[in-house]
């Protein structure tokens, strides 16, 4: 631990630390253009030089570049250091616009900061300012190259860190240009982080231009909502609308970046369709006099039914305070319930949630450290778009990384990749754990895995099963092994297998992690607060026989259940009583019969827990209400001037529920932390909303021994001839619920296709590009095929975009047959 | 499109290179010199043999001097410009070779023949002032050495060019 | 020994250099070429080649005047292999051709060069870095390159020893700053040539992250001659205590005949000019020269007569760089000659940090002005500061260019203040 002296006061600091870091831990904060602690140091802008008196290295130098060593004696006043700081800033300037009051950087801009605190207010070069020719950079980014101060973060950021190369740097010496090789959508899925990251005002912000000042705006902190990472971000509001937002920095989930997904996700917040107003039965009412129609019509179905005629069903966006308080109306009123989360996956998670024991517990930020990565059954850069650059992380520091699954892995690094059939990935998990089973002598424990796989028939054709027990080796001499376990298409068996590995990896030497994938932002406490059954299958199946009239839906597009979308409306149908609460416009809020319009959680406070089971709090943004483009219906400034805010009578999800559950709001003070902790003990001890640590709790997670080595979960019988699997997966832009009503991501998600290995094409007699028709139950889906030879043998792909929903099977994973797929020009 | 062998020879190198990167400069010479100077066609094909994106590629053909992404003539005239030939009578040299071929400074012949750019000093000042012509060297010039180096440079264009 | 020169002086690099023709492979054999690979490979150890390139003291010759011994030294002996050796063919600095001249003179003297480098480095593989405007003396190399594998100097197992050795001509794309060590290992491996800032050195962790030593050509040349005749031979051609060795000095501008010359090391600055470049031109009076390339302070009648080796010039403030000696007189304006370096300063920036990105050009546009009438008295005191900050750039590419500035500010000051006083430049008027 080197000690030094900055600016005359001593300090110590863990070897490697830098000298400019090392004075931040002090709070100085030494000028900075190109250095960033997730890009490394390169000393290229040369602002944040000081002075070292004394030791090891003297005069002038670069406090990003050098490590702080013992006995430096280091000067950031000192006058040399001061003057060419000074002069780097006046360098920097020579060619910069002096047009800050229109550029949409102008304040929060480095530049201009350092340009102003530097005291820079002259200009003595008399030459001609440089200037370049902007790109079109697609509907994120806005660039302007003139703004540009050439500190090449853009570029580290974009091919070093996420690994995309379609933005670069050209030209030499003072004509460098950051940029494409043509004008175009930038292809990275993360290119957002290029606003952050720009020093200056080249990259901006799209979407929000013209909305206003940093300073005109409400920040606050978030969570995002979009998958269930929980990545951290920035909103800004304006006008009770969400403008804009940008990443925030989290040690343990997203380090300082988001996917552009996350960034650009939150429209549904502002949506003119987005349910403002109660309505009991098409018409307009108050929102106090909705909840007491709904109680009251409640009250009558349970009269005539008994509770059990009534479910609720939440889902995996829906916060912890809305999650827990449906559990326990439901189990105060006795009503069916509640499903919290009606995703197909919701079975899977559930398993993940069972096994994810506290010592295999990895965090995103952990993922970076592995040395030797296992992915199964997940689509990294779609599922959970984040942890692809985590992935790549470990990668760049040397990390193997394969990816066992179907689908058509893209990564945006190197890595292995078993194309293996959903049927077979029993199979392939089973050679990893009979490897490390016979491996080591692991008694009892051993002899129990390998009795565990016996069921699974091991004649499956695993393309390359000798690279798979090559793998297992890599496993087992890694340092940081990381099993990281998908949920959305996995089957059954999935999930419990990478828990049983990661043990026995664990078991056998290496401190192995493991990571599952979930789909939603609070898939977590979906599993935590609620029970196997019933599922939302057996609530529609109650609903069909009529057992089942009344329904309580918050927060839950029941559309989006993997359920067929005939039967789900003929269900719906015979309902006496649909009671929905919600932000978004659903076919669910369509249909409801009583619909409660509630907040999104930038307005209210909501408590998630992602993936890896860490309580995230995410405090409101701003008050929410009707926004004033809405109220001043275009006046500007809005005339009708009134204390209260308009459109502020909704109130959070879980308030309604209190009501519905017969207890008014304002009678007593409601003690949700209290409550949590009886709906589940894990949630017991978790702290108080002002006091929730920035990056939250990771929940304490007792090991489940009784599901370890299940020998009956293999479900699947006899493969079929002649059959193929449709799998229907997520894509990172266009099948996340609320990101999928965003406007800004429309140009973005791609038409829907159809993935197929080119020889199961040629089988099937088909060819790129054809229109092929698949009938399944939901009728009949034609889409174009595109041939993918990085894929399984014996499986079709379709990539699913949420707003063409109907025109698509709705269950995940089908199995068909080859009759059942054609070219569809055959039909005309 | 190159020609079928000129693209197998580039081929064959890169699969041979330890490290196909390393061959980025020569493969986008090579195509070069086929087309005359990097088209986009050019240089998109050059990142195809190399197997990079395109970018990756516009990221060094910018970079040097020698690699032209605009179109050159058939002779790529590059008057030293620094010291030792700026002494030595570069400007006036400069404007000989400007007037004679009646184009400016980074101008191409509407025959398309000459191509007019500065370089600095390309380490002949012992004969300076000094020139380079598709990579030959010229020196000492004077004005009258440069008139016979055009005449000699068109009567071989002649030659070659089947009419 | 020398067919060509009429010096008295040893020639040593220059031995078989012809006047009309490349020496042959024969012509280097006759001349005892190929005899110092064949005896190191016998009797030597890596270790005692570097030894005998340390004791000999030999510096670099690529400007930086590193011992190259102790570069070879610094190859740790558990280094991981591959590794490398460059030759360093860049020869981009202005007024400089020396290398050019060598190459055309004595390929085999190279070969040989990088040869007896890579034993000692225990590297299996050579590079040679050329300019694209020598693509002849590339092509000359690669003739040459697969007559000496023709003739058993290269390839596997040469002279019947398990030494392998190859050697590959690279061709730049052209660009000053690729001769810079660590920018040359990005434009290897295909990159943009920005500059790698060590540790790691390449010695280390260069070339595609193995051990790389470069060298320039004329200081690899300097090994066979080393080896062959030993360390204290080699110092004893030195006419100075601390120099050692021959050297390759190019003489242009302002002389009678410019040329490059093989001298002992430490010759006199006025025994060059007045009689290996046959004295100072017509009507010409000796005003200034830059000692050793465009990077280096312009050396003034004071120091006429002073001894050209590494020593000497440093102990005055200056630097033999490249020994390129380009010679000014009376009528040369200063302003407008310093003008021209920035312009090709300027036109090189590789474009990374900022003080040489931004600072040489708008050094160049006030010496532009000054030099046009547009001239102000506070200019000279703001070249003085660009100047001082050049000196906090990432490479030595912008000290480099600070060096005839720094000349300019320090001796020739009277004429920058001419200029801004008679809003003109005095040298045209008088035209
Ligand atoms: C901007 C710049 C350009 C350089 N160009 C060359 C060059 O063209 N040839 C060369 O041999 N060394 C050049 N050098 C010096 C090299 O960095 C390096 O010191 C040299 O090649 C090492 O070989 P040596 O030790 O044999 O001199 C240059 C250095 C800088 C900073
Ligand atoms: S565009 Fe922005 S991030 Fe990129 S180099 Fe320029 S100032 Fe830096
Ligand atoms: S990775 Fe997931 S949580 Fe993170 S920003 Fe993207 S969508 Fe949001
Ligand atoms: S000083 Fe900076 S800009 Fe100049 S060549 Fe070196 S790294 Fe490039
Ligand atoms: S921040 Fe240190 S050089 Fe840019
Ligand atoms: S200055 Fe022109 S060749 Fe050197």
């Amino acid at each position: 631990m080197p000690k030094l002296i900055i600016d005359e006061r001593e300090i110590t600091v863990p070897e490697g630390t830098k000298v400019i870091d090392a004075a931040e831990r002090m709070g100085i904060m030494i000028p900075r253009f190109c250095y960033h602690p997730a890009l490394g140091a390169v000393g290229a802008c040369r602002v944040c030089a000081v002075n070292c008196l004394d030791g090891p290295i003297k005069g002038i130098q670069m406090s990003c570049m050098i490590d702080a060593q013992d006995g430096m004696k280091v000067s950031t006043t000192d006058a040399e250091a001061v003057d060419f700081r000074k002069h780097v800033i006046e360098w920097l300037m020579l060619h910069h616009p002096h047009d800050c009051p229109v550029c949409d950087e102008g304040g929060h801009c480095l530049l201009q900061d350092l340009t102003v605190s530097g005291g820079h207010g002259v200009r003595r070069f008399q030459g001609p300012k440089r200037t370049h020719t902007d790109q079109h950079l697609g509907p994120l980014v806005r660039h302007e190259m003139n703004r540009c101060i050439q500190c090449y973060r853009c570029v580290r950021y974009y091919q070093e860190f996420t690994g995309y190369e379609d933005l670069g740097v050209m030209q030499i010496g003072s004509r460098v240009y950051y940029g494409r090789y043509r004008p175009g959508t930038l292809e990275s899925p993360f290119s957002g982080n290029l606003i952050d990251i720009c020093p200056t005002g080249v990259y901006t912000d799209k979407p929000s231009r013209y909305r206003g000042r940093r300073w005109d705006f409400e920040r606050r902190p978030a969570v995002c909502l979009h998958c269930a990472l929980g990545c951290h971000v920035t909103v800004s509001a304006r006008y009770r609308e969400v403008v804009r937002q940008e990443a925030r920095f989290s040690e343990s989930i997203n380090g300082h970046f988001i996917c552009d997904r996350g960034r650009y996700g939150f429209p549904y917040v502002n949506l003119p369709q987005r349910p403002r107003s109660a309505r009991v039965d098409g018409t307009e009412t108050g929102w106090e006099a909705a909840l007491k129609t709904a109680g009251e019509r409640l009250e009558s179905v349970a009269w005539k039914t008994g509770p059990q005629g009534i479910a609720v069903v939440g889902s995996a966006r829906c916060g912890l305070e809305t999650q827990g308080m449906l559990k326990r109306v439901a189990d105060a009123k006795g009503w069916q319930g509640p499903v919290l989360d009606i995703d197909p996956a919701a079975a899977n998670v559930r398993t993940a949630v069972s096994r994810l024991d506290s010592d295999l517990q990895v965090s995103l930020r952990e993922i970076e450290t592995a040395d030797c990565i296992v992915v199964v059954s997940a689509d990294p850069l779609n599922e959970a778009p984040m942890l692809a650059p985590a992935l790549r992380q470990a990668r760049r520091n040397g990390a193997r990384v394969t990816v066992i699954d179907p689908r058509p892995a893209s990564l945006p690094f190197q890595f292995d990749h078993f194309p293996v059939a959903p049927d077979d990935l029993a199979a392939a998990m089973a050679i990893l754990i009979r490897k490390c089973a016979e491996k080591e002598p692991l008694s009892e424990l051993g002899k129990t895995a390998v009795r565990s796989i016996e069921a699974v028939s091991d004649g499956a054709d695993i393309p390359d099963a000798d690279g798979l027990a090559a793998l297992y080796d890599d496993l087992h001499n890694s340092r940081r092994p990381v099993i990281v376990c998908g949920t959305h298409t996995a089957p059954p068996e999935i999930p419990g297998m990478a828990a049983d590995l990661a043990l026995l990896l664990r078991i056998a030497g290496p401190r192995a992690g493991l990571f599952y994938v979930m789909p939603g932002p609070n898939s977590f406490g979906a599993a935590l607060l609620s029970d196997p059954a019933p599922s939302f299958g057996d609530l529609v199946s109650a609903i069909e026989k009529g057992e089942i009239k009344a329904l309580v839906v918050a927060e839950s597009d029941l559309f989006g259940s993997g359920i067929d979308w005939d039967r789900l409306r003929n269900a719906m149908n015979k309902l006496e009583l649909l009671v929905t609460l919600d932000y978004i416009d659903s076919p669910t809020t369509r249909a409801a019969h009583i619909l409660i319009p509630t907040l999104t959680s930038y307005e209210t406070p909501s408590l998630l827990i992602n993936n890896e089971g860490r309580v995230q709090q995410s405090p409101a943004a701003f008050r929410g209400g009707d926004p004033i483009a809405r109220t001043g219906g275009g006046d500007h400034p809005p005339r009708a001037f009134r204390r209260d805010i308009p459109g502020r009578e909704m109130g959070a999800a879980w308030t309604a529920l209190l009501t519905l559950g017969g207890r008014d709001p304002g009678s007593a003070p409601v003690n949700l932390t209290a409550w949590l902790g009886e709906a589940h003990p894990a949630l017991t001890s978790l702290p108080e909303a002002s006091d929730f640590p920035p990056d939250g709790v990771r929940l304490p997670l007792a090991e489940n021994a009784v599901e370890r080595f299940q020998t009956d979960r293999f479900s699947h019988g006899e493969k079929e001839e002649d059959a193929l699997t449709l799998l229907v997966v997520d894509r990172t832009f266009g099948t996340e619920e609320l990101s999928s009503l965003s406007s800004i991501l429309k140009e973005l998600t791609p038409s829907p296709f159809i993935h197929i290995h080119p020889e199961d094409a040629a089988e099937l007699g088909l060819s790129e590009g054809d229109a092929v028709g698949i009938d399944s139950e939901a009728g009949t889906t034609v889409l174009p095929i595109n041939l993918t030879p990085e894929m399984a043998r014996g499986v079709l792909v379709i990539p699913r975009r949420r707003d063409l929903d109907d025109r698509l099977p709705q269950e995940r994973r089908t199995v068909l047959s080859k009759t059942a797929i054609r070219k569809a020009t055959e039909d005309a | 499109m190159l020609p079928t062998n000129v693209k197998q020879m580039l081929n064959q190198q890169i699969q041979a290179a330890e490290h196909p990167r390393e061959l980025a400069i020569d493969i986008m010479m090579a195509v070069q010199d086929h087309y005359g100077y990097l088209s986009d066609e050019a240089l998109e094909e050059a990142a195809a043999i190399v197997g990079v994106d395109p970018l990756k590629l516009e990221e060094l053909a910018t970079f040097y001097t020698f690699l032209y992404r605009e179109p050159v003539g058939r002779y790529v005239i590059h008057i030293c410009d620094s010291v030792i030939c700026w002494m030595n009578g570069y400007e006036s040299l400069r404007d000989h070779l400007c007037k004679k071929l009646g184009i400016q400074m980074g101008e191409t012949t509407p025959d398309g023949l000459f191509t007019l750019l500065p370089v600095c000093c390309i380490g002949y000042c012992d004969r300076s002032p000094a020139m380079l012509i598709n990579k030959k060297a010229y020196g000492p010039l004077t004005p009258a050495k440069i008139d016979e180096i055009l005449e000699t440079l068109r009567a071989e264009a002649a030659e070659t060019t089947p009419s | 020994m020398a067919e060509t020169t009429d010096t008295a002086y040893p020639q040593v690099l220059f031995a078989n250099r012809k006047l009309d023709r490349i020496a042959a492979i024969d012509d280097y054999r006759k001349n005892g070429g190929y005899e110092a690979i064949e005896t190191v490979l016998k009797t030597f150890s890596p270790k005692d080649v570097q030894k005998l390139i340390q004791d000999s003291n030999l510096l670099g010759r690529g400007g930086a005047a590193f011992p190259a011994g102790m570069k070879l030294q610094t190859v740790a002996d558990d280094a991981p292999f591959p590794r490398y050796i460059v030759c360093n063919a860049d020869e981009m600095e202005p007024g400089t051709f020396k290398d050019r001249v060598l190459l055309h003179a004595d390929p085999h003297l190279l070969i040989e060069g990088m040869l007896i480098d890579a034993y000692s480095a225990r590297a299996e593989k050579g590079i040679v870095f050329i300019r694209p405007e020598y693509e002849n003396a590339a092509r000359i190399l690669e003739r040459e390159v697969a007559i000496a594998e023709k003739a058993g100097f290269l390839g596997k197992n040469i002279l019947g020893s398990d030494f392998n050795f190859s050697i590959d001509v690279h061709r730049s794309g052209g660009r000053y700053i690729c001769g810079e060590v660590t920018a040359q290992l990005n434009a290897l491996e295909g990159k943009r040539p920005n500059p790698r800032k060590p540790p790691p050195y390449p010695t280390e962790f260069g070339l595609w992250g193995k051990p790389t030593v470069t060298q320039n050509v004329e200081t690899l040349c300097c090994m066979p001659p080393i080896l062959r005749n030993g360390a204290q031979w080699f110092k004893d051609l030195a006419l100075t205590e601390t120099g050692a060795g021959t050297k390759l000095y190019g003489i242009s501008g302002r002389v009678k005949k410019p040329g490059c010359f093989e001298l002992p090391m430490g010759v006199r600055l006025s025994e060059i000019i007045d009689e290996h470049a046959g004295g100072m031109a017509e009507g010409s009076e000796f005003k200034a020269c830059l000692p050793g390339g465009a990077s280096t302070r312009y050396l003034t009648r004071e120091h006429y007569d002073i001894p050209m080796d590494f020593e000497s010039l440093k102990a005055v403030g200056m630097r033999l760089g490249t020994a390129a000696i380009m010679v000014f007189d009376q009528s040369d304006c200063m302003v407008g000659v310093t003008h021209n370096l920035m312009e090709f300063f300027a036109r090189e920036s590789c474009g990374w940090c900022t003080p040489c990105r931004e600072g040489i050009p708008y050094i160049k546009d006030i010496l532009w002005r000054i030099e046009n009438g547009l001239g102000e008295e506070r200019f000279v005191p703001m070249l003085e500061r660009e100047c001082r900050h050049l000196w906090n750039a990432y490479c030595a590419f912008a000290p480099g260019a600070a060096a005839p500035l720094e000349g300019l500010l320090n001796d020739f000051q009277d004429e920058v203040l001419d200029h801004i006083r008679e809003k003109k430049c005095p040298f045209k008027a008088s035209v």
